[in-house]
């Protein structure tokens, strides 16, 4: 142990670098094939965004000109003003209605969405043939727009705020169901194989082994959820799904600007609420560990 | 030399580290011993900067580590590396660049992110997987190893640090005999042949025995016994694992007579 006898790394791999280029020259070859792929993909993308943004007559000067009649907008809309008292009520109300209509609606399509969420699990079902219906389905529903969802759930049981709960409930429960059922996968498979060696049956690996690890995943997604339908109830309610988004869509329609941002702050407020209220229960689901 | 000083760590009212002071002399292999919940770990995390120290001061070389912070924190990170029980390394990377990690303190950060690591660097942390037989694996999936091939990954990792010391938290918690055997003569092999201070966690007194010139012995926070191997008696072992004692020291027993029957095959 003699001071002289100590080598560094550095000294070690200068003189073994020879020899270990010899043994693995793969490790010190600079893939020049790959690398190119690389810069000309990345090229590729970038030529496909100019070209999309000229195929759509972007024009930057309009969007220059338009600025100063979105300065007018900003204008007409200060201060915010709901005219009377009673207004302001209703458009309280229909605030609730929205609200109403988001939470109701991004619930049942979780409740919709759990066992279909497992179904469409590669570790739970392992017939591909049934996995694949499950997905396809669930891409069917997801990919029309709870806006049309709307349309369609008016002409099925008329104008109001049921409407817009169908509507959410049914376009959310195709988003949920995919992110359910990745969520699943992603899970670890030791706890499942844990109960399995208990003698738990398969519904016992997906109760105890898959469920509380998910459990916590599957709560923020839907509180999140809560939060954006509260959003996106306001625009299913301009065609007639319930809520606050007619009366937006009515003080737009008569250019009646400080009713327009009376409105949009109470959505704001809303929101923010919501956003609040989520993340602390988001918190207590997950049950941050105490260090 | 590392020399630590009053170093005190609290968790709410508990305190996990307690007024510990030590001096670590250059070229030594220091074994910490203690049961579960002595503060062993935490001593490492604070000596690697993991864990901010309540109280107390780390001196290295004349430099008080606890007061360093941005570059220089890097920095000495980089000089004091560390190894894990669960090994740390990223799964989804493959060999080669989980050692290669072990060089960011010292390449810039654009070509770090953007993996052009230099032949120099390659050559490094090559020189260090084939210490380790490891070689081999360096295209493989960090997550494709077995536990004992992971360890050897991740020691690799260290040794490109090119650190002045080496702090393993329970290395061989996870792993058979066999592998026990293969990553502790090679901790052995890096404190003799590379001059490495290596201070090492550890369960088993007969491991502790074995490979370790200096013993260190904690519980409930405090440092409770110091000497070499043959100071560590039963009645002292008692004192360290309370109740626990018989268990480890028939242990150690076992583990000795094992040792013994491998050396004679």
């Amino acid at each position: 142990m003699t001071a002289t006898t100590l080598r560094t790394l550095s000294a070690i791999a200068a003189q073994e670098a020879p020899r270990l280029r010899a043994a693995y020259p793969d490790v010190f070859r600079v893939d020049l094939k790959r690398r190119a792929l690389t810069i000309g993909g990345i090229g590729l993308l970038v030529g496909l965004f100019a070209l999309g943004l000229t195929m759509l007559e972007t024009s930057w000067t309009r969007v220059f000109l338009g600025l100063g009649e979105l300065g007018k907008f900003v204008v007409y809309m200060i201060p915010p003003d709901p005219g009377s008292w009673s207004k302001a009520l209703v458009y309280l109300g229909a605030l609730a209605e929205t609200v109403a209509i988001a939470i109701l609606g991004t619930v049942l399509a979780a409740i919709l969405a759990l066992p279909f969420g497992f179904l469409a699990a590669r570790n739970v079902v392992p017939s591909w043939i049934l996995r694949f219906l499950m997905r396809r389905s669930l891409d069917t529903i997801r990919s029309v727009d709870a806006l049309i969802w709307a349309l369609i759930w008016v002409n099925v049981v008329g104008l109001g705020p049921f409407a817009g709960v169908l509507a959410i409930m049914t376009s959310d429960f195709g988003t949920f169901g995919k992110l359910f059922s990745e969520a699943v996968e992603a899970a670890d498979a030791k706890a499942s194989e844990g109960i399995k060696s208990t003698g738990g049956s398969d519904l016992h690996q997906v109760r105890f082994g898959l469920l509380p690890q998910v459990l916590p995943l599957f709560a923020s997604q839907v509180l999140y959820y809560i939060e954006s339908n509260t959003r996106s109830a306001t625009i299913i309610g301009i065609v007639g799904a319930g809520g606050i988004g007619l009366h937006l869509y009515e003080q737009i329609r008569t250019l009646e600007y400080q009713h327009v941002s009376f409105i949009i702050i109470l959505v704001l407020a809303a929101v923010s609420l919501i956003d609040w209220v989520s993340s602390r229960l988001r918190f207590s689901v997950i049950g941050i560990r105490q260090t | 030399m590392l020399a630590i000083e009053g170093l005190t760590r609290r968790f709410g009212t508990k305190a996990a580290v307690s007024n510990v002071s030590l001096e670590i002399e250059p070229g030594a292999f220091v074994g910490v011993i203690g049961r579960s919940g002595a503060g062993k770990s935490t001593l490492l995390r604070l000596i690697n900067r993991l864990v901010d120290p309540s109280e107390g001061r780390i001196v290295c070389d004349g430099v008080d580590v606890t007061a360093l912070s941005g570059q220089a924190l890097r920095h000495w990170r980089a000089d004091c590396a560390m190894i894990f029980q669960q090994f740390n390394l990223v799964g989804r990377l493959d060999v080669l660049t989980n050692v290669l990690t072990g060089r960011l303190a010292k390449v810039s950060t654009g070509r770090s992110v953007l993996r052009l690591w230099g032949d120099d660097d390659k050559a490094r942390a090559l020189a260090a997987l084939d210490m380790l037989d490891m070689a081999p694996f360096a295209a493989q999936r960090a997550d494709s190893l077995s536990g004992g091939q992971q360890q050897r990954v991740a020691i690799a990792r260290a040794l490109v640090q090119e650190p002045k010391i080496l702090l393993a938290d329970e290395p061989i918690a996870s792993l058979d005999p066999r592998n026990t055997k293969v990553v502790m003569d090679s901790l052995q092999r890096i404190n003799k042949e590379l001059g490495i201070t290596i201070l090492c966690n550890l369960h088993s007194l007969d491991l502790a025995r074995a490979y370790c010139d200096r013993l260190v012995g904690m519980a409930d926070g405090r440092v409770v016994f110091q000497g070499r191997g043959f100071d560590l008696t039963d009645h002292v072992a008692r004192d360290l694992y309370g109740l626990e004692a018989g268990d480890v020291m028939e242990d150690a027993h076992e583990m000795g007579a094992g040792t013994r029957m491998a050396a004679s095959a």
